[in-house]
């Protein structure tokens, strides 16, 4: 039985753009939340780790509910930029984000946070700024750190299935990544097509974290 | 001339107090701060560097003011006009020696970084990661980072701590080589007699956060009869580590553990 390719490509442009996106936002944050002294920083510590122990379900449950036209949020984004997150694309990428944002940002943290601290201090001494010397010296001496932030995101993304299905419900060609796919083709009881699909999650996922293990025992600092 | 009054407090091997220290420097000069481990030597240029705050305190360079704490100054410790050496030199490794060294380079000033390069002899291995350096090279690099903004004060933490005979005596040639050309203000944060009496013009000695000699290399008591300030066993190295007023010593000999503070020793 041929199998339908959209799935795949949706999960993989899905993985590929939240990556994007939680490298743009995680690392500074990461940054921030390893070099500031800000008395309230457990608080933000908390919230961007509250999807590692929280269900997909209640996660997907109250973005489905602030994404909503009826509510402040979903409502201004329609009024103002003619954006619907719920059941689009666009909002399981939004959706994706906040929850795989643990997953980049704890990795660029721990790999930061283990940096001697004299190399700041050399780069203060020499007139640097905090915002230089971050992307100059620190952030280049975490390229291991750096690397498993991206490929758990990437991973992690693809492996969505509760959160996408609240978010995106299982529209063809615009939410119905390949982990939905496979859930309704063993609905309709289609195992050879669900085999199909799980065994390229499976392929892919594992040459993935083959690939990066493999090039972080390559890389040199 | 380089003025500082500090005060901040401190945990001390004998326990706690405050570290209080008033000293004016010359222009020009090398002045070795010594005294025993944990007396307050690397607290000192912290403070001078802006790495640390102090309780109380003020620093005038030139009649510049960095910190007064009455007045609410605290100029940031890019905004001083400092190099430091770190006693584990600090070198970044994802740069080579010549980015380490141009990393902080003014725009335009070639010149200079050629001279850095020359003096301080690191131009066989400028295009090296300091991974591949020992650790005396590592030092020489770091000192001519440290140099490269033409910084006003030099503040060297250790530099001689981990290096071999040749390797200290080959630092010590560049450091004071470079000292004659350029006249850098500097304190010189170091254990070693050899490294003092060879480089410095003056010591400041200090014990438990207290400065309790101020004195001249030319005045400095000779090698025969150092008293013994701290005695120590490094479980690391499995020695015995004592510490005079101005040289620290180390051996696995057993009898070590027979000496003891204020013992009077004799050096060959």
């Amino acid at each position: 039985m041929p199998i339908d390719w959209e799935p795949i490509w949706l999960t993989l442009r899905l993985a590929g753009i939240t990556t994007l996106f939680l490298l743009i936002l995680g690392i500074p944050l990461a940054g921030w939340l390893a070099l500031s002294r800000f008395r309230l920083k457990p608080v933000v510590e908390a919230l961007v780790s509250l999807p590692i122990v929280l269900p997909p379900s209640v996660v997907g449950f109250y973005l489905l509910l602030a994404f909503s036209p009826t509510s402040g949020v979903g409502a201004w984004l329609l009024r103002t930029f003619d954006l619907q997150l719920v059941f689009s694309f666009q909002g399981l990428v939004v959706a994706s984000i906040l929850y795989s944002l643990p997953f980049m940002v704890h990795p660029v943290q721990a790999g930061l946070e283990n940096l001697p601290v004299s190399w700041r201090e050399a780069s203060y001494t020499l007139g640097q700024s905090p915002i230089r010397t971050f992307w100059r010296v620190l952030l280049p001496n975490c390229k291991p750190a750096l690397l498993t932030g991206v490929v758990l995101s990437f991973a992690h993304t693809i492996g969505e299935f509760g959160l996408v299905l609240m978010i995106g419900g299982n529209l063809p060609g615009q939410t119905r990544v390949a982990s939905i796919a496979i859930y309704d083709e063993v609905e309709l009881l289609h195992f050879e097509t669900a085999h199909a699909y799980a065994a390229l999650l499976l392929g892919l996922s594992f040459v993935i974290l083959l690939l990066v293990y493999a090039i972080n025992k390559r890389v040199t600092i | 001339m380089i003025e500082f009054d500090l005060t901040i407090p401190r945990l001390f091997s004998e326990g706690t107090g405050a570290l209080t220290v008033q000293v004016a420097l010359e222009t020009g000069s090398l002045t070795a701060l010594t005294g025993p481990s944990g007396s307050g030597k690397t607290s000192v240029l912290r403070l001078l560097a802006g790495l640390d705050k102090p309780t109380k305190g003020r620093i005038a360079v030139d009649n510049v003011t960095w910190l007064d704490t009455g007045q609410r100054i605290d100029m940031a410790p890019q905004q001083r006009s400092i190099g430091y050496v770190f006693q584990d030199s600090a070198l970044f490794p994802n740069m080579t020696v010549r980015e380490n060294v141009t990393y902080a380079a003014p725009v335009g000033q070639v010149d200079l970084i050629t001279e850095l390069v020359e003096i301080t002899g690191i131009r066989p291995f400028a295009d090296q990661k300091p991974a591949r350096l020992s650790g005396g090279q590592r030092q020489r690099v770091a000192l001519a980072r440290a140099l490269i903004r033409r910084p006003q004060l030099l503040l060297l933490d250790e530099p001689f701590a981990a290096l071999d005979a040749d390797s200290s005596q080959g630092l010590r040639a560049v450091l004071l080589d470079l000292h004659r050309r350029w006249g850098t203000t500097t304190l010189l944060v170091s254990h070693y007699d050899v490294d003092v009496r060879a480089l410095a013009d003056r010591v400041v000695h200090l014990q438990q956060g207290r400065i309790v000699r101020d004195t001249t290399v030319a005045d400095l008591p000779t090698h025969s009869g150092e008293y013994i300030e701290h005695i120590r066993f490094d479980d690391l190295t499995q020695q015995w580590v004592i510490e005079t007023a101005m040289s620290q010593f180390r051996s696995s000999n057993p009898d070590w553990q027979r000496f003891a503070v204020g013992d009077q020793i004799r050096i060959q």
